[in-house]
């Protein structure tokens, strides 16, 4: 038995739990990584090869609205993580509302969702801020985690819904009849597995999600959006100060995709070997 | 040659057929500036930029044909040539001169800070702390970036929405040019019983129409329209009409 195995492996093929070397120590780019020159590296590698070369060939307006920008870049990422960190829970919350059988947890889910589908984030930014005004009175920075938090709540509502029913039924079965409830059965059992399928769309949400946090800069929020336009207002310079804005949310977005990339094929691992 | 030929030809043509029509200027104005140039029931462009451009341009014998722009990126417009001139009181600034042509003043403004009344201030030293709110990219805001005192500076989309704020106690103080802090502070329903004058700049400043860089004969000729409209008196009904003065 043990000799057939053997014989029968593939050639190229490592026995389990072995990374083969090709012979000569060179190792050869793994196809799952993609080879050095790719769409993702080449996007990087311009976007930082022509803002340093802007920098340093013209230091006079592009240096200057660089140093201008730190303040809103921190702006920014607040904006972004504090809605991430609203947005995946509500997201679950409302994934789970909308595959559940109580009907009125159903309908309350399902409507949310088609209501913050159909209103774009920019009125509902406005709307929270300045037509809400009238009742309660919140920061611009609660605001915008309120409107931006809602806004993709909804989005990932529908991501976690997908990803959840993409378990197989058998393996809610199997869980049921060995004795988990429910809720045991979605946490335990469900939920690690439909994380798999979940993470890498969810990470996608929270990407866009950091693109439009430039929409806040309408509530007079000092994101990046909104020194870059102060910095427009102020020296006329459009053209060279939307370029470095471009940039900089190019560059970041870039090192966020890749970290989804990442985590996405860690998730998937075991899957790969099979 | 061939089009310079082919203008001269056509242009008497033309001109003839369509009974010496007056040469139309198109103008950019951001109408969320009121008195000075806002959208009336109707949803016209009305105001004293309007009207005074009206009249500087008639005289100049031409007609002035108004287009509606965001006040953020009005400038980056005439120098793609999207319009002729920006009538909506811009203010002549060295940094402005430098990129854009400008025509002989034609009102002067100073800078007012508004505050919710029962506050007071009597510069922006007694701001010191405190949430100021402006138009982005108004020489309100570059007044009160340049004086140097220690207060966060919030630039609105347009003064309107600062002037909201302010009376939903978000900001403490709104920074804009004399007549609309003025419009707000006493006119404006809604928002004059509600509001009061702190103080104003000492340094004026005088809105100018913005031309091109390459139109310095838009200039001139502008500049004998506003001539013509003052020696006719036409400029003082204009501000009797809108400024009230």
């Amino acid at each position: 038995m043990r000799e057939n195995e053997e014989n029968g492996l593939p050639a190229g093929m490592a026995p389990e739990g072995k990374i083969e070397v090709p012979a000569g120590g060179l190792v050869l780019p793994d196809s799952e990584k993609g080879s050095l020159v790719n769409a993702w590296s080449l996007s990087l590698v311009g976007a930082v090869v022509v803002l340093t070369v802007l920098c340093t060939v013209w230091p006079d307006p592009y240096l200057e609205i660089l140093r201008f920008l730190p303040g809103g870049l921190v702006v920014t990422f607040e904006v972004t993580v504090l809605s991430i960190i609203c947005a995946i829970p509500l997201g679950l919350l409302t994934g789970l509302g909308r595959l559940s059988h109580n009907r009125i947890i159903n309908l309350v889910a399902s409507t949310y969702v088609e209501v913050i589908r159909g209103i774009p984030l920019l009125v509902q930014i406005f709307y929270i801020y300045y037509a809400l005004a009238k009742f309660l009175q919140v920061s611009g920075l609660t605001s915008a985690v309120i409107a931006i938090s809602f806004c993709y709540g909804a989005y990932m509502g529908e991501v976690f819904r997908a990803g959840i029913m993409a378990v197989p039924k058998g393996q809610i079965e199997a869980s049921r009849s060995l004795g988990f409830n429910k809720v045991q059965t979605m946490l335990l059992v469900v939920l690690p597995q439909a994380l798999r399928t979940i993470v890498p769309p969810v990470g996608n949400e929270c990407i866009a999600m950091l693109k439009d946090t430039s929409l806040v800069s309408v509530m007079a929020m000092p994101d990046l959006m909104q020194f870059g336009r102060s910095f427009a207002a102020k020296s006329y310079l459009y053209f060279e100060t939307y370029t470095v804005i471009a940039l900089i949310y190019l560059i970041i977005t870039l090192l966020l995709s890749k970290a989804v990339s990442i985590l996405e094929s860690r998730l998937n691992y075991y899957d790969k070997r099979k | 040659m061939i089009r310079r030929l082919l203008c001269a030809l056509l242009l008497p043509a033309l001109l003839c057929s369509s009974a010496m029509a007056a040469e139309k200027l198109v103008v950019a104005t951001n109408p969320e500036w009121p008195p000075m140039e806002f959208l009336d029931d109707n949803r016209n462009i009305v105001g004293y930029d309007v009207d005074m451009f009206k009249a500087v341009a008639a005289e100049a014998g031409m007609e002035a044909e108004f287009k509606m722009t965001a006040w953020d990126g009005i400038f980056a417009g005439i120098a793609a040539g999207n319009y002729d001139v920006i009538a909506s009181a811009v203010t002549i600034t060295p940094e402005r001169q430098r990129a854009y042509a400008f025509t002989v003043p034609y009102y002067d403004v100073q800078q007012i800070v508004v505050l919710r009344k029962g506050n007071s201030a009597s510069g922006f030293a007694d701001l010191k702390g405190k949430v100021i709110g402006g138009q982005i990219g108004t020489t309100g805001v570059f007044v009160a970036q340049k004086s140097g005192v220690d207060m966060t500076i919030r630039e609105y989309e347009n003064v309107g929405l600062a002037m909201q704020d302010l009376l939903n106690e978000r900001i403490d103080a709104v920074v804009c040019d004399s007549p609309v802090a003025l419009y707000y502070a006493n006119q404006k329903e809604g928002f004059s019983d509600q509001l009061t004058v702190a103080f104003r700049t000492e340094a004026t400043e005088s809105f100018g129409f913005v031309v091109r860089k390459d139109r310095k004969d838009l200039v001139e000729r502008l500049n004998k329209g506003i001539e013509a409209v003052r020696a006719k008196g036409i400029e003082a009904k204009l501000i009797q009409k809108w400024l009230g003065e």
